[in-house]
């Protein structure tokens, strides 16, 4: 046993010795008859039926039931090799898509509730390519042109805004809120039940404060938005900054080329 | 003799054993019956060489656990046989654990190694050869070498799903089948160096077991 295992890894001359006898025909037949005796010796010629009754039993009590279907485990799975690694990445690529799906779906969600949750004027109005670039500076565009701005309310502010609408959407469905930002915002709440309370003060802090965007100095962001009007609609960067400004007053209403002429007539 | 040649008889029902137990699965006891009766004489025959007289309620044991996992097993015939010897294989060792006792009794090696002389030819040797006697000289070899040659030539497995059965690489279960094979061809006397390999591995054999 011990002794011998350790032997089999040594491929030195005994295994050589072996080998060579290989080319002996006289040799091999009689190692093809020693096998043939030995299975024949050895396997069981007769079977004792009272053992096969018990087996058979045994398959009855599980499989008479019926519906009787196992997950297969991997020390069940005795299909050849080739057939195995084929199945594999099947099962891959469908967990992959399925799991890209799952994300992007949430992340869908979370961008499509805020955006119509507060898409009006502003929103509408907003290109994205001139409101994606002052982000990073946290809403910088009304500190250029002029106009008071959102000075109370700076960026982690208005993303906590965002959380709070999406969490709205998708506190119900399973696992979104093991996602970052929610633990984020759970963790600023100050906990999982605070959630509610915390979000409501949040927005009514962000819709109490709506007139101030409508301030003199915007006609020039006004008329470039008006521009792109129609492609205002792309939500996600567009309400990051601008449509903040705008909500409180044109809340409620749609977004495309209503809000548009809203939101234009407005400004100006 | 490089290469175990497995038993054609045996694998001769494979397409019948996994055609058996393909329905089996869907709830046919007779398939059940047929793949029993196809499987056993193989299992039983290596759980006699690696437990003893014990083997028949090993089996039991095992087949307890075949029937009632058969609907997570996935594979053909061949496939079938290696996954019951893998689940004979555990219930015997479970078994030995139990009993704690060694599964070769010592002092057998002697008695063994006196016999070959007494046939005048190889083909005298084989055919007289009883299933007490080939079991004795199997339940004789190492362990590791014993279940190789049992799973290779009795149950009828191919290398990789010995090794499978076994927990090793293929290569070292390959080299312990040739071994015990090799080994037990010296005892019985064939294998072309009858006269002089006795007494040659006689003394090689003591000096490496011990």
């Amino acid at each position: 046993m011990g002794e011998r295992l350790s032997g089999d890894g040594v491929p030195g001359r005994r295994r050589a010795h072996p080998g060579g006898a290989v080319s002996d025909p006289s040799q091999v037949r009689d190692a093809a008859k020693l096998e043939t005796v030995l299975a024949a010796v050895i396997r069981a010629g007769d079977l004792d039926p009272e053992a096969e009754q018990r087996a058979l039993v045994a398959f009855r009590a599980t499989h008479g039931t019926g519906a009787y279907r196992a997950r297969t485990r991997r020390r069940d799975d005795w299909r050849p090799p080739a057939e195995r690694r084929a199945r594999r990445p099947v099962k891959l690529t469908f967990g992959v898509v399925f799991a890209s799906l799952t994300l992007g779906g949430v992340a869908v969600a979370a961008i499509g509730s805020v955006g119509s949750s507060r898409d009006g004027a502003g929103q509408g109005t907003a290109h994205p390519s001139a409101v994606a670039p002052d982000r990073p500076g946290g809403g910088t565009p009304a500190a250029s042109s002029g106009r008071p701005g959102p000075t109370d309310r700076p960026a982690t502010a208005q993303d906590t805004e965002a959380h709070c609408r999406a969490y709205e959407q998708v506190k119900d469905r399973g696992k979104a809120l093991d996602a970052r930002a929610w633990q984020q915002l759970v963790a600023a709440a100050g906990g999982k039940d605070k959630v509610a309370a915390y979000c409501s003060e949040q927005l009514a802090r962000a819709t109490a404060a709506p007139s101030r965007p409508a301030g003199p100095g915007n006609s020039s962001e006004g008329a470039a938005a008006a521009g792109n009007a129609t492609g205002g609609n792309t939500g996600a960067s567009g309400n990051g900054t601008s449509g903040n400004h705008a909500g409180g007053t044109d809340n409620t209403d749609g977004n495309g080329q209503a809000s548009d002429d809203k939101g234009t007539g407005k400004h100006k | 003799m490089g290469q175990v040649r497995q038993t054609r008889r045996v694998q001769a029902y494979d397409g019948e054993l996994g055609a058996a137990v393909a329905r089996a699965q869907d709830g046919d006891d007779t398939a059940f019956a047929v793949a029993y009766r196809i499987v056993q004489p193989g299992l039983l025959g290596y759980l006699h060489g690696f437990v003893g007289d014990d083997a028949e309620d090993v089996a039991s044991d095992a087949w307890l656990v075949i029937a009632r996992d058969l609907g997570r097993f996935k594979g053909d015939g061949a496939g079938f046989r290696g996954w019951t010897a893998t689940i004979a294989r555990h219930r015997a060792l479970d078994h030995l654990r139990r009993q704690k006792v060694r599964p070769r009794p010592g002092g057998t090696e002697q008695d063994v190694l006196d016999l070959p002389g007494r046939h005048s030819t190889h083909e005298q040797a084989l055919e007289s050869l009883s299933t007490e006697r080939a079991l004795e000289l199997v339940r004789g070899l190492p362990r590791d070498q014993a279940e190789a040659v049992l799973l290779r030539v009795v149950v009828g497995l191919d290398g990789p799903a010995a090794a499978r059965v076994l927990g090793k690489r293929p290569g070292a279960v390959r080299t312990a089948a040739h071994r015990g094979l090799k080994r037990l061809a010296r005892q019985l006397g064939v294998g072309g160096e009858t006269g002089e390999g006795v007494t040659d591995e006689a003394s090689r054999t003591l000096g490496e077991s011990t």
